[in-house]
């Protein structure tokens, strides 16, 4: 049941399901999108999480902030775990054997939503299979990714969505390096490609993009993949009271550009519209260089011999937006 | 036997031994099923003593952020923006800061819009009496 | 509601249609599994079930053993009754989270099919991945015939499943030997069946939304100690449990279980421990040796975890010369056997010889003469009192003898 949330004070009559006292750093992205998501429905949620920041932080024994069920098994399984969940769920229903309160909430029109939170690392890198399968498959369950471009909860080190010239613990800046050499992945062209029938990049700064988007997610029937920007400030570097400053910098250079890919399906499965709409056009593009500039994970890159990398951004961006653009107006 | 871990306070939990654990270090919200947990408000929740919000994380600031409500307009943007689920607001009103949970993060206080700001770190000894008598005027709008 | 499946009395089934059916009428309400050589038959078995009908259940194929297992967790932890099937690679892929399973208390079933590991690669049979997972937390049940791959695995949802055990279990079948071998096996009918492993009994279920619960929380050095001598403490009590269960199984069909294994061991002189299929080998070469006078017996682990330390120093206790005998590369010690039996014995005061054979690796051969000369030298060692053979030995094998110590 799609929740009614017409703006932000209508949102904030939300009872939190994510709780404090949780481990997180201050002012830590991860957080804000897990309680963004969570309050974006009022359906009962079960979640699956991937080791990394958020699972270590908040259910280190004997405490939990989670007010809804929840699973870790690992750092490459969240996808199969939520997945699974998923099955089960079916099944039982099936069955008629769900637990009273649950099948409750069923005959009110309010089936649980089962949603994995996982970090880049256990997304783009080592959770990138059982994501790909699980997609695949079909199986109905929300995927976010909490992209911090970065392998936080390990000491930061690079992922494959770490950003060129960001410098990281194992793509360090040094005297003859500009730290990371290769260009960020795409997932979400990527997680599109399995067919999915919803796929959106999202910023916890935009609240309200981000919401109406989980909203669809959870409208839509099958796996929905959502890649959310998550400014870490231990591994950025930035001030935590500037987590979300530097969100809106991403989006407002088009670094993060906010858009959502829709595949329909008609009744025999088959894909037969491809649409890609961008969900916020900042009404003037900043440079990148603000947004690099906010955080000195980027700092070596103002010296006179790297500057080229930050030219090299700029194009990059552009030439993405410019693409994201391009598809759009074709409707595809 | 394993303990029922809904039912006994913090610092008995802390002191279980392995043969009181419950298998598979399941831990558990709450103290009794609560049917539809977004409609209870955490006053009225029925917190297990695992729960996290029986915990407190408030030592780690250095500094707090104390809220003004007469400057206040109840825009909602420290409540949603805040990471640690301090910001209490009820009825659409902003009510306070939950200081057991607040890490001191200072997001808050960025993101109010007022002028002068509804929310500002002070130290964390200082009163917050004290400190509302501090509150600086409205800043006046840098032209560029 | 699933179709009733006719069953004879006698079916000719081998050790994969055994697993397979059992897992049918366990109703598994999912099966999430990938496949591999030689356990494919089980999972394909079952998806055939699926699509006739015979299981109200879900089977996903997933991408990997890595997610089949992970699956078969959550599905665990989710409160519904799930079960896999592999091998070898499989296997080893799945070890991270077979403790994981194992750790969370989660009761599934697996069925392996032993197979040697890579490299170099090979689909044939020995007990590598066996040894693998031993130390993994999970009840280990063994079997050396289709009929025992059936009752072991009707069994395990018991034991695992009870609420004084809730641990996974594995039913090991030797590849090939059991798992492709046809044989007489004497099934329940399908209201006997799932009358006797009954209803699964979701404990913490996540499905649950009026009481959310953590699974799979981070425990530091201050907690977790005390959650693995727990788990452990929970292992070793399961003693009971399992005989309860067998006890159980006798009743309804006549078949007996033991957590030892024990042939002709009244009165041996020497005896023959080994695991799988070699258990019945070594019975035929054991009735051989006594028709020439040799008091020759056979040992194994009907439940090598929890290890059955008191039953099997009992059962080779007044022994001469024992033979450990492991189908497993044992990668620069003595055999598993060896060593685990070896620290039993010696740890209740007895000390018989005790001769270490490493054999069949990677399906090789082991044949009823092979194992006659293993008796003979045990005889010969039981005769002069010492051992006159090499502590370890390679049997078997091409190219000059190889033995240490
Ligand atoms: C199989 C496995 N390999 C490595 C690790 C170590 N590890 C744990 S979390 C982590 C990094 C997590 O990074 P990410 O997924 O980006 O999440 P973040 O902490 O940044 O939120 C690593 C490398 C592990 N737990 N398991
Ligand atoms: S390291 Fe980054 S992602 Fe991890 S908790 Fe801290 S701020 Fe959050
Ligand atoms: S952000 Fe400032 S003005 Fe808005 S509700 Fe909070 S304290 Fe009040
Ligand atoms: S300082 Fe940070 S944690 Fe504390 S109330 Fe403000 S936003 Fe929340
Ligand atoms: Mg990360």
């Amino acid at each position: 049941m799609v929740k009614k949330i017409k703006n932000l004070k209508e949102f904030s009559l939300s009872n939190d399901r994510f709780e404090g006292a949780n481990l997180m750093c201050p002012g830590c992205s991860h957080n804000i999108i897990v309680r963004e998501v969570l309050n974006a429905t009022n359906d009962p949620v079960i979640v699956a999480t991937a080791t990394g920041c958020l699972e270590v932080c908040t259910a280190v024994y004997p405490k939990t902030s989670w007010d809804v069920s929840w699973i870790h098994i690992g750092f490459e399984n969240a996808a199969v775990a939520a997945a699974t969940v998923s099955a089960a769920y079916e099944v039982m229903k099936r069955k008629g054997k769900l637990p009273p309160a649950t099948q409750k909430m069923v005959d009110e029109g309010r089936e649980p939503k089962i949603v994995a939170f996982a970090g880049d690392g256990g997304t783009y890198d080592i959770g990138f299979q059982s994501l790909s399968g699980a997609f695949e498959r079909g199986h109905n369950f929300m995927y976010v990714c909490l992209d911090n471009e970065v392998y936080a909860n390990t000491g930061g080190q690079r992922s494959s969505s770490t950003p060129i010239g960001a410098s990281t613990t194992t793509s360090p800046a040094g005297s003859v390096s500009y730290g990371e050499k290769m260009q960020k992945k795409s997932m979400v062209e990527i997680m599109a490609d399995h067919g999915a029938p919803y796929v959106a990049q999202v910023s916890p700064s935009k609240w309200k993009d981000l919401v109406k988007k989980v909203q669809k997610g959870f409208e839509v029937y099958g796996p929905v993949y959502i890649n959310a920007q998550s400014a870490c400030t231990t591994e950025w570097k930035h001030a935590p009271e500037d987590t979300i400053e530097v969100s809106d910098l991403g989006v407002e250079s088009c670094v993060w550009p906010l858009y959502e890919i829709i595949n329909e399906r008609d009744e025999h499965g088959i894909i037969y519209s491809t649409k890609l709409n961008i969900t916020y056009r900042p009404k003037k593009k900043i440079p990148v260089e603000e947004y690099l500039a906010a955080q000195p994970r980027f700092r070596h890159l103002f010296k006179p011999e790297n500057r080229h990398i930050i030219d090299l951004w700029q194009k990059a961006v552009d030439a993405r937006w410019e693409y994201l653009q391009r598809r759009e107006e074709a409707g595809v | 036997m394993a303990k029922d871990m809904k039912h006994i306070d913090i610092e008995e939990i802390q002191k279980l031994g392995w043969d009181e654990l419950i298998p598979g270090a399941a831990l558990f919200s709450f103290r009794e099923p609560v049917e539809d947990v977004v409609e209870v408000p955490m006053e009225e929740r029925p917190y297990a003593p695992t729960n996290s919000h029986e915990w407190q994380v408030g030592d780690w600031r250095v500094e707090k952020p104390v809220y003004n409500r007469d400057l206040c307009i109840d825009c909602q943007f420290c409540w949603v923006f805040c990471p640690d689920m301090s910001i209490l607001s009820r009825d659409k009103k902003m009510i306070g800061v939950i200081y057991e949970h607040c890490k001191g993060c200072g997001i808050c206080v960025e993101v109010c819009p007022t002028n002068p700001k509804s929310l500002l770190m002070f130290p964390e000894h200082m009163d917050n009496d004290e400190a509302l008598k501090r509150w600086p005027q409205k800043e006046e709008k840098k032209k560029d | 509601m699933a179709k009733k499946f006719e069953l004879n009395e006698i079916e000719v089934w081998d050790g994969n249609m055994a697993a397979a059916q059992a897992l049918r009428q366990a109703d598994v309400d999912i099966v999430a599994a990938y496949p591999i050589t030689p356990s494919t038959p089980i999972v394909q078995n079952y998806s055939k079930f699926l699509a006739d009908g015979y299981v109200d259940g879900e089977f996903i194929m997933v991408e990997s053993e890595h997610s089949a297992m992970s699956g078969c967790v959550a599905a665990s932890a989710a409160g519904v009754r799930a079960a896999t099937a592999t091998s070898s690679q499989g296997f080893a892929l799945m070890v991270e989270v077979l403790y994981q399973a194992s750790g969370m208390r989660l009761p599934i079933v697996l069925t392996v099919v032993n197979r040697a590991l890579a490299a170099p690669l090979n689909v044939n049979g020995d007990h590598s991945d066996m040894y693998l997972g031993r130390d993994a937390g999970w009840i280990n049940l063994c079997s050396y015939n289709p009929q025992e791959a059936y009752d072991l695995t009707l069994m395990a949802f018991r034991i695992g499943e009870d609420l004084r055990v809730r641990l996974p279990v594995m039913v090991h079948q030797d590849g090939f030997l059991c798992s492709h071998t046809a044989q007489n096996v004497r099934p329940l009918q399908d209201e006997e069946a799932r009358e006797f492993v009954g209803e699964f009994k979701a404990v913490n279920s996540m499905l649950d939304v009026s009481d959310p619960v953590t699974h799979g929380v981070q425990t530091e050095e201050d907690w977790h100690f005390e959650h693995k001598a727990r788990q452990h403490h929970d292992m070793m009590s399961s003693f009971d449990v399992i005989r309860e269960v067998f006890g159980e199984f006798k009743e309804r069909t006549g078949r007996e279980y033991d957590l030892v294994y024990t042939y002709k061991m009244d009165d041996a002189d020497v005896a023959i421990v080994a695991l799988g299929t070699t258990v019945e080998s070594a019975r035929v070469a054991a009735d051989q040796m006594r028709e020439k006078g040799v008091k020759a017996g056979v040992v194994s682990f009907r439940v090598l975890r929890p290890f059955p330390f008191n039953e099997i120093v009992d059962a080779l206790g007044d022994v001469k010369a024992i033979a450990a005998m492991d189908r497993s590369a044992p990668g620069g010690t003595f055999g598993m056997l060896f060593n685990e039996l070896g620290a039993a014995l010696m740890a209740k005061g007895k000390r018989p010889i005790l001769l270490n054979y490493i054999y069949g690796l990677g399906g090789r051969d082991t044949t009823i003469n092979m194992l006659r000369e293993v008796y003979e030298q045990l005889n010969e060692c039981a005769q002069a009192g010492e051992a006159k053979y090499p502590l370890q030995q390679f049997i078997g094998l091409r190219g000059p003898k190889l033995s240490f110590y």
